[in-house]
């Protein structure tokens, strides 16, 4: 993994961090809101998995089980989030 | 799986360009104390998320009394070290020794600077008389931060044993399993509080 790779990820997900943080200020989150902080968080964590934790070029069985746990996870706190507005 | 199959695997090496490693950088026992760390985290996001539905009034009225700040400063600040362990990795795989404990310094830094961050936090709850029973909110706030700050903890501990090895220029671009195994179990405690900062501080 070059360096500058790395570097532009670190970027990335500090940027990814200060617009989760601006959409908090909002207050109480819309629906439309709760799904783009969710959407935000996987592409933080796949960002993670991928090019920190290096697990980019590894077998699919180790990657999936990663990514696996980061979607499932946040889909479950989707549906919770559904059902409270519902 | 035996456990000299555990350790049977070789580093993750630049000059393996894109092939397909059968197994993830550092020791597998590592992988299988990550994936039971995870678990219990996802179960513990789920109670969270389901609680939160039986009670959502109390729970938004509480999250307004976070400090958002503060998780936002630690979320920058744990991403910074899981770049620093990165580049701690990238270094030492191009031999530079010296470089690559440098990093992990820095990363351990930033775990430094999370406890601060999180002293403060909660310093500034407990003065206001706020603890486990304050409510339901508050016990699963302290409990889920509580367990993810003990995991910097440990995470600190490993990056120090790694650091004091590269200092001793115990790792090299043909052998540093030692340190990819550090690196994985730092990024999963980063990778926890990419979803907890949100769900506790955020989402409301």
């Amino acid at each position: 993994m070059g360096v500058h790779f790395l570097n532009v990820i670190w970027v990335a997900l500090m940027v990814a961090t200060v617009l989760t943080w601006l959409i908090g200020k909002t207050g109480e989150l819309s629906t439309a809101m709760v799904v783009a902080v969710l959407v935000i968080s996987a592409v933080k964590g796949w960002l993670i998995i991928y090019d920190f934790m290096a697990l980019r070029r590894v077998r699919l069985l180790w990657r999936g089980l990663v990514l696996g746990w980061l979607l499932l996870t946040l889909s479950i706190i989707l549906l919770a989030y559904w059902l409270g507005i519902k | 799986m035996t456990a000299q199959a555990l350790h049977q695997h070789q580093p993750h090496r630049p000059e393996d360009g894109h092939k397909l490693h059968g197994y993830p950088p550092g020791d597998l026992a590592i992988w299988v104390f990550i994936l039971a760390e995870l678990g219990a985290f996802f179960v513990l996001f789920t109670v969270y998320a389901f609680t939160r539905l039986k009670h959502l009034q109390l729970f938004a009225e509480m999250q307004r009394t976070l400090d958002s700040d503060a998780g936002m400063i630690n979320t920058l600040l744990l991403i910074t070290g899981s770049w620093c362990v990165a580049r701690a990795v990238a270094a030492i795989k191009r031999n530079h020794c010296r470089a690559s404990a440098h990093w992990l310094l820095a990363a351990i830094g930033s775990g430094v600077g999370f406890l601060i961050v999180k002293y403060f936090e909660y310093g500034a709850k407990f003065a206001a008389g706020i603890n486990l029973d304050t409510n339901l909110f508050y016990t699963f706030y302290i409990a889920l931060t509580a367990f993810h700050a003990m995991h910097v903890v440990l995470g600190m501990a490993i990056l120090l044993l790694v650091w004091k090895k590269a200092m001793a220029g115990g790792y090299s671009a043909q052998d540093h399993h030692g340190m990819e195994t550090g690196a994985s179990y730092w990024h999963m405690v980063d990778l926890v509080w990419i979803i907890l900062f949100p769900l506790v501080y955020v989402m409301r």
